[in-house]
């Protein structure tokens, strides 16, 4: 199929974006790589009456790095990453999570930022987001610059703390020491298909930080806490029950399938952060 | 909309005027007559579509005009004096890497984009990357075959990469144990809603059953559920616009991330005034998603805890036809259902204690209908 007629805006800068979100009184949809929208406008799912193309704003391609975290600008491309292109917060992770999204011609064009704003509940980074401990920054019309933390930006499926006008503009994550391990372990039917279940750990022994995520669920990634806090203590892989038991407490319902998944995924993540 | 734009196809600058919306597919076939770009899914998961954008294998089909000003695009028809091209064209000759060759344009363009990036022939690692193609008639073999082989000769032929692929780092695994910090950077999302019940499905139909109190009487809830405008004024989204005896007509429109859809249809409402339950039958259609829904809401009203409070039980059971249809990922829906019970019971609540409701919270009860519809959605395409 083919999308409805709509406009199509590509703003010079991130003020003039932001602006233009603020004052046009259509029904307007920020679009960067299109990996998802691009899908959901063909299908008419999506039918907004313009687009703002905010991918070659040269304010969100930002990738830095402080003694502390690494900052990744919000339209740098999966393949960027998967690339070596950005500092690691920790060896390898972002690399390896971004070289299993989708396929290399849509990971050319998706970018991390969109990715998480799309928030989408099967998607890699949300995940990988929550487990990194990451934070989004963000900026409004009145050039309000605010920091989410992951765990209070994605709200559900598809929604987020965004507000109409509010862009975001990099993803800040910590850096973790030398000695810090983690696991990610995503299960599909076919490569490049939206997961059935993804588990994701990240371990820090100098930190004392130990996060365990399993996404895929019916909304934000859930975080494992006490699972993470035993696993830190023990350094050894639980066996599926005790995951299971932890994400039975998460007061969200999962048939027996989704459940085995879930915990399956888990439990590898688990594997590849805890075996020597 | 019309706009000018300018780009490069396969060595030739081009300015065209075209609707923003026009596929980069279609600006190549029907504009530039470049049929050998082939239109399959046009929802990014074939790969028929797939051409190189500034010298990177890239969708067409979601590659929309709006976004094309200053791209160079490399087709099928172009890859004049291309060495690797060449090659590969010949051993997917040799190979029987194609049968009605259907794939073959998009096939080609990600198969030069693996030789570019790999210096082994490793076939596990080729189907991978390939993954993203589909071709319904060879089963891969002579397409794997074919892409192995060209790497192979660039190997013989000491052909350096243009663009090096780094090995990703080795992952660093096993820690002693610790005690973990309680400032852990993370924390679990807030639940606000007390749920109860379940998700489930019979054949094509959804079942969503579940529970949840409200701060007002039994007796005074049971008028305002029993009430059909009082009671869709509380479901976000939904328009009642006419109500003849037990029949209704109106609108809801969904809002869920960037689905939007706007189901307009009738049905009717009847009640049990003896036990205080009811049920919502409908039937809509979204015109311009060309989908259509079919619902029914039960509900029965009993006492709550406490004398000042009701316990409301609900049973949603719908069901999709057309292009939101034919999935069904009851999980999905779980999360979502709260959201929207959550924003009903304030709405309930608000109404009862004589407030307004909050306007455009842009989700509505049927909006779970659509989370199920996306799930449709994923099997046909990985986006991110």
């Amino acid at each position: 199929m083919k999308p409805v007629s709509f406009e199509y805006n590509t703003p010079a800068s991130l003020s003039l974006t932001t602006d233009l979100l603020v004052r046009t009184k259509k029904d307007a949809k920020l679009i960067s790589g299109g990996q998802s929208l691009g899908p959901m406008l063909n299908l008419r799912l999506a039918r907004p009456e313009l687009l703002i193309d905010i991918s070659k704003l040269s304010e969100l391609k930002e990738i830095g790095e402080d003694k502390s975290k690494v900052i990744i600008g919000a339209s740098i491309t999966h393949s960027t990453i998967e690339d070596g292109g950005v500092v690691e917060p920790i060896s390898g992770m972002l690399r390896y999570v971004a070289s299993r999204i989708a396929y290399r011609a849509v990971r050319n064009k998706g970018t991390i930022g969109g990715s998480l704003a799309h928030a989408d509940p099967a998607a890699d980074w949300v995940t990988t987001m929550m487990a990194l401990s990451a934070v989004i920054k963000t900026r409004t019309s009145d050039g309000i610059i605010r920091k989410i933390p992951m765990h209070d930006f994605m709200l559900g499926a598809y929604r987020t703390a965004l507000k109409h006008d509010e862009i975001i503009s990099s993803i800040e994550i910590p850096k973790y020491s030398k000695k810090a391990c983690w696991g990610y372990h995503k299960i599909c039917r076919k490569v490049g298909e939206f997961a059935n279940a993804i588990g994701a750990i990240v371990v820090d022994p100098v930190q004392k930080y130990c996060i365990i995520a399993c996404g895929a669920v019916g909304g934000a990634p859930l975080i494992l806490q006490d699972l993470s806090e035993s696993v830190a203590r023990s350094a050894a892989v639980p066996d599926i029950l005790e995951i299971v038991l932890a994400l039975e407490t998460s007061e969200q319902q999962f048939d027996a399938v989704k459940m085995q998944q879930l915990a399956v995924s888990v439990q590898r993540a688990i594997e590849k952060a805890v075996c020597k | 909309m019309k706009q000018e734009i300018s780009l490069t196809v396969n060595g030739e600058d081009h300015t065209l005027i075209v609707t923003s919306r026009t596929q980069l597919a279609e600006l190549l076939r029907n504009e530039l007559d470049l049929t050998g770009t082939h239109l399959g899914c046009e929802q990014g998961v074939c790969g028929a579509c797939t051409v190189l954008i500034d010298g990177k294998p890239a969708r067409s089909c979601i590659t929309f005009a709006g976004s094309c000003h200053g791209i160079k695009v490399e087709t099928i028809e172009g890859f004049q004096n291309d060495d690797v091209m060449d090659r590969l064209k010949e051993a997917f000759s040799k190979h029987h890497a194609l049968q009605c060759g259907f794939c073959t344009p998009g096939m080609l363009a990600t198969a030069r984009d693996i030789v570019e990036r790999f210096t082994s022939p490793d076939t596990e690692k080729i189907r991978y990357e390939l993954s993203g193609n589909l071709c319904r008639c060879t089963g891969y073999v002579g397409i794997v075959a074919a892409i192995a082989d060209v790497i192979e000769q660039q190997i013989a032929l000491g052909i350096s990469l243009s663009a090096p692929t780094i090995d990703v780092p080795e992952q660093k695994s096993g820690f002693a144990p610790f005690e973990p910090s309680s400032t852990t950077r993370a924390k679990p999302a807030n639940i606000t809603l007390q749920k109860s019940g379940k998700v489930s499905a019979n054949g094509n139909q959804t079942i969503v059953e579940r529970g949840f109190s409200i701060d007002h009487k039994p007796e005074v809830v049971w008028q305002h559920f029993r009430d059909l405008k009082s009671l869709g004024k509380c479901v976000p989204g939904a328009v009642i616009d006419n109500v003849d005896n037990d029949r209704f007509e109106g609108h809801v429109e969904v809002r869920f991330g960037p689905i939007k859809a706007d189901f307009r249809g009738s049905g009717t409402h009847t009640n049990n005034d003896m036990n205080k339950s009811g049920s919502v039958i409908g039937r809509g259609a979204d015109k311009g998603g060309q989908s259509n829904l079919e619902g029914q809401l039960n509900y029965i009203i009993g006492k709550g805890e406490t004398p000042e409070s009701s316990k409301i039980d609900v049973e949603f059971k719908f069901e999709i036809q057309g292009m939101l249809a034919q999935f069904n990922r009851p999980e999905l829906v779980t999360g979502l259902v709260d959201y929207i019970l959550e924003q009903f019971v304030q709405n309930c609540n608000s109404v009862l204690s004589g407030n307004e409701i909050k306007p455009g919270q842009g989700i509505s009860a049927f909006a779970l209908v659509v989370a199920i519809v996306r799930a449709k959605i994923a099997t046909w395409f990985k986006s991110n």
